[in-house]
Parts: structure tokens; C-alpha cells; sequence
């Protein structure tokens, strides 16, 4: 049964009738039901995603060097 | 369109078990008005319903025309001229039409954001990965943001502190009805002003002639590749496609409540966003390339300088103007950029997260938005700071941390468990591959320039 929130204003039985019928059931806030899946990676997916991750930890080391360099 | 994996859930189980909340409320009137204009006919209902759902794509763009890189284009037009960087600023946006087209399809889909799907779908080890990538990239965003506030502002005597309390003013009054459909149309409003850069290259009387020929031949890079246009290179990529409006595009589509028959709106939206964006870009560049006609040393300015160094040129009036547009700039993107980070907080702390809650149900979404402007906002009042690197850093570092965060949108559009029927098409994907391999490239080149500036030399840079 849909309740009332804590907010300042009571919500009326036509707000929620208003909610149910021009929302679709996954857009609603606190609906928590729906569970999504994670998602294996695989073996090309985890190289590449890995591959990038250190090349952004090597940048960001180039970029601080970049700035140590600059005010030296 | 069919509804997707996601839409399994039948009304019945929500009125069983889900508290109704205020933010549903005023989401649903949303979507009421959205019906009523999709139930009529005519052209008059086809404007109504654009109107009614456009935002997100346009506020994420003009957003991103952002104090560093309304600077940044300032830069570009004042030591390289137009030749080479009015097409290659196009293309740039091009590339973020690609990107945010993606975004806006994941929420319109999943009616969830960016950082929530990534903490479900890839688990929190690479969640929170992303997290920290996004975290100090806003952070340091915002902080540029309070820096061109503040030079623009100083352009016309208004002290740091009272540039930097204004600009927390104008987030609070922004945020602070409390409704979404409110705040996006009065952002809306505000971000417009970007254009303001358009009468102001108007008011140089650039060659029309030369703009054309910059368009259709696209000129070789003044003076050639150096480590210092390679810079202002990546500052112009990260003036447009940076991770935090992956983040906010999504996260506010589905605070807007689009829904998969909106997309196709969603889509003019982002490429009427690209284009406001891009034509604010452009006039920026001729705006300040006059001072590259007349060989002046713009390396170091500032907002404030950029204008005083128009003033001869376009008068007192056109640099007022052109101060003005970047304190816009900084004001609107100080928004977009906190929201961002509260948006991304709330999706992965499962706290309520939207614009539509109240102050008491929204107090952790409200906090996270405002601790992040008011410390940035303190940063920039710190005396002796080095300022004027952090704004082109800010966006070299944006472009360095694009592809791993494009690597999960990729995989988030393509992953049917999740976008059922709407996962990307394979002239999306081929275009998608692409902008990563650009921005990675374009990284490596910048690497390449900084450690092995011999190596660099080499392949043709100087």
C-alpha cells in the first residue's frame, strides 16, 4: 500500500493514482526491487579496462611531473 | 519502441511494498503535461512537446562551456588565429554529440545514472574507481570555475571574496525551489547567456572570408606541433567532452523522467545543445583572435586580461561583455558541476538524489552539493595559489581521463541485459571506438612531449 512520506506536505491518495498511472514502475524513487545483474567481464573486456586505468595512473604521473617542471 | 529488460516490474508490486515520495510527485506532473502534448496533433503540440523535454542535452553542453574552457578558447583564438582551431573545435563536438548521445539513451532506458549503473553492473571495485576519477575531476573543475568567476568579476572591480560569495548565492538560489522543471528552465535561462561571446566577435568585425576558408580547408597548425599547442590542443578537447557530463547528462535524464519514447527528443536536445555550444566556441576564438592578428603575448592572461586586452579593439562596452560571459560561464558550470557530484554521491550512497526533493528529504544530496562549492569556492581565496596553470591542467586532465570512463559508457549502450533493443548501433560503436582511440592518442602525444620531448621532436613536434 502506497504510504505517506515524511516530507512537509501528505501526499493524496490522488497524487498517488497521479504517480501509478504516468510513471512507469522503475522511474519511481524508492522502488528497489528490481535487482540488475553484475555483469562478468571478459577476458578482452578486463584487459582493456585494466590497460586504461594504468594509463591514466601513468598521465596523471606525467601531468604532476608537467607541473613540477613548470614552477621549476 | 518495446520496453526493455528493466520495465518487469508491474504496478501491482508497487503499490504493495513502495513509499510514494514527494519526488514522484512532481515527476509525474511532469510526465502528465509530456503526455498531453505527445496526445495532440500539429505543429504547435510537436514545439510543446520539444519544450517540454529538451534540457538535459543543452544545459550539459552550454554547462560545459565552462569558465577553463570559454578561457581555453580565448587562448586558442589569441595565439593560433582560426585556421586550424574553428574545424578542429567542431569536430571536438562532434565528439561530444556521440558521447552524450549515449548517456541520454542509458537513462532514458534504465531511468538510472551513470554511477549507479556502473556500481551494478561492473560491482563496486570499478564503481568506486570511476568514483574517484569523477570526484577529483569535478573538484578541481569547480575550482576553476570559482577562478574564472573571480577574474571575471575582477574585470570590473569586485573583490575575490564578494565574486566567490556571489557565485555560492547564485547556487543556492538556483537549487532552491526545490523542483526540477523550475531549476532546469531557470539554468536554462541563465546558460543562453553563453552566446553573449557572439556579439562580442561580431563587435571585431571578423573576415567573414577567412572563416569560410577555415571551415571548408581546415589550415595547417600555425608554427606547427609544439608541446605548447599540444596543450591548448587537449585543453580544447577537454573544454568538451569530459567525464562529469557522462555523469550528469545521464543522472538528469532520469531526474527529468525521460523515458525510452522520449529519446529521439532527447537526441535534438544534445545536437541543439552541440550546436548553442559550439557556435558560443567559436566566437570565442574570433572574438580573441584579433590579438593574434596583431602578434599580442596572450600566453598567461586571464579573463580579465583577455578583456582589457580587447578593450582597444571592441571598446569598454565588448569587454564588459566579454568578462560577463565568463563569469556566466563559471556561474552555470558551478551549478552542473556540483549537481554532478551530488547526483553520482547519492546514486552510489543510495540516498534520495534529485532536484525535486525537499531540503528535509534531500538533506545528504543538498550537503554534498554545497560542501563541494563552498570548498572550492574557499581554494580560490587562498593568496599566492598558482591559478592560471590549474585552468588549462584542468581540462588536459579532463581529456586524460576520458577514455577508461568511455570505456564503461561503450559497454553500459552495448550491454542488451540492460538496454534491451536500444543498445548502440554499429555506426554508434564505430564512431564511439573512435573518439576513444582519438583521446588516448592524443594523451600518449602529450605524454610522448613531456617525458621524451626528444622522441616527440622526432615525430615532427618541435
Amino acid at each position: 500500500m502506497p504510504s505517506r512520506d515524511k516530507g512537509q506536505r501528505s501526499i493524496t491518495t490522488s497524487d498517488q493514482e497521479l504517480v501509478l498511472s504516468s510513471l512507469e514502475p522503475e522511474q519511481l524513487a524508492r522502488l528497489k526491487k528490481h535487482f540488475i545483474p553484475r555483469r562478468h567481464l571478459r577476458g578482452l573486456e578486463k584487459f582493456v579496462i585494466w590497460s586504461l586505468r594504468i594509463y591514466l595512473l601513468f598521465m596523471m604521473a606525467v601531468v604532476v611531473y608537467q607541473v613540477w617542471i613548470s614552477s621549476h | 519502441m518495446g520496453a526493455g529488460p528493466l520495465s518487469r516490474v508491474t504496478p501491482q508490486a508497487v503499490t504493495q511494498d513502495v513509499v510514494i515520495t514527494h519526488e514522484d510527485v512532481d515527476r509525474a506532473h511532469d510526465r502528465v503535461r509530456v503526455s498531453a502534448a505527445r496526445g495532440q496533433r500539429g505543429v504547435f503540440s510537436g514545439f510543446r512537446l520539444l519544450w517540454l523535454l529538451v534540457g538535459p542535452g543543452i544545459l550539459v553542453m552550454l554547462g560545459e562551456n565552462d569558465g577553463p574552457s570559454m578561457l581555453s578558447y580565448a587562448a586558442t583564438g589569441a595565439r593560433f588565429g582560426i585556421g586550424f582551431f574553428i574545424p578542429f573545435v567542431v569536430l571536438t563536438f562532434c565528439m561530444a554529440v556521440v558521447v552524450q548521445e549515449m548517456t541520454m539513451r542509458l537513462g532514458s532506458a534504465t531511468h538510472r545514472g551513470h554511477a549507479e549503473l556502473i556500481f551494478v553492473r561492473f560491482g563496486p571495485f570499478w564503481g568506486w574507481f570511476s568514483m574517484i576519477d569523477l570526484g577529483i575531476g569535478n573538484f578541481l573543475t569547480l575550482i576553476t570555475e570559482f577562478i574564472a568567476i573571480r577574474a571575471g568579476l575582477g574585470f570590473f572591480g569586485v573583490p575575490p571574496w564578494a565574486a566567490v560569495a556571489s557565485a555560492l548565492v547564485f547556487l543556492c538560489l538556483a537549487v532552491i525551489t526545490h523542483r526540477y522543471w523550475t531549476w532546469e528552465r531557470t539554468l536554462l535561462a541563465i546558460a543562453v547567456f553563453n552566446l553573449v561571446f557572439v556579439p562580442v566577435a561580431l563587435l571585431t568585425h571578423p573576415s567573414w572570408h577567412s572563416v569560410h576558408r577555415a571551415l571548408i580547408t581546415w589550415r595547417p597548425l600555425p608554427g606547427g606541433l609544439s608541446k605548447d599547442t599540444l596543450i591548448i590542443l587537449l585543453a580544447d578537447i577537454g573544454a568538451t567532452v569530459t567525464p562529469w557530463m557522462l555523469f550528469f547528462q545521464q543522472s538528469a535524464t532520469v531526474d527529468k523522467g525521460l523515458t525510452r519514447k522520449d529519446i529521439h527528443v532527447g537526441r535534438i536536445d544534445t545536437v541543439v545543445g552541440a550546436a548553442l555550444a559550439a557556435t558560443a566556441a567559436v566566437a570565442t576564438i574570433l572574438a580573441t583572435a584579433p590579438l593574434f592578428a596583431h602578434h599580442m603575448t596572450a600566453e598567461n592572461f586571464q579573463a580579465a586580461e583577455f578583456a582589457q586586452a580587447l578593450q582597444p579593439l571592441i571598446g569598454r562596452f565588448g569587454a564588459a561583455l566579454f568578462a560577463l560571459g565568463i563569469v556566466e560561464a563559471g556561474m552555470v558550470a558551478s551549478v552542473t558541476i556540483s549537481i554532478s557530484s551530488a547526483y553520482a554521491f547519492g546514486e552510489v550512497a543510495h540516498r534520495p538524489h534529485s532536484l525535486n526533493l525537499p531540503m528535509a528529504e534531500g538533506r545528504a544530496f543538498y550537503s554534498v552539493l554545497f560542501l563541494c562549492a563552498v570548498t572550492a569556492g574557499a581554494i580560490v581565496l587562498i593568496p599566492g595559489l598558482p591559478l592560471v596553470n590549474v585552468v588549462l591542467l584542468v581540462n588536459v586532465v579532463a581529456v586524460l581521463a576520458m577514455p577508461p570512463a568511455l570505456v564503461f559508457l561503450f559497454m553500459l549502450a552495448n550491454d542488451r541485459d540492460v538496454m534491451g533493443d536500444l543498445v548502440s548501433p554499429k555506426w554508434a560503436n564505430i564512431l564511439a571506438t573512435s573518439v576513444v582511440v582519438f583521446l588516448t592518442l592524443a594523451g600518449v602525444l602529450f605524454g610522448i612531449s613531456v617525458i621524451a620531448p626528444h622522441i616527440f621532436g622526432f615525430l615532427g613536434g618541435r
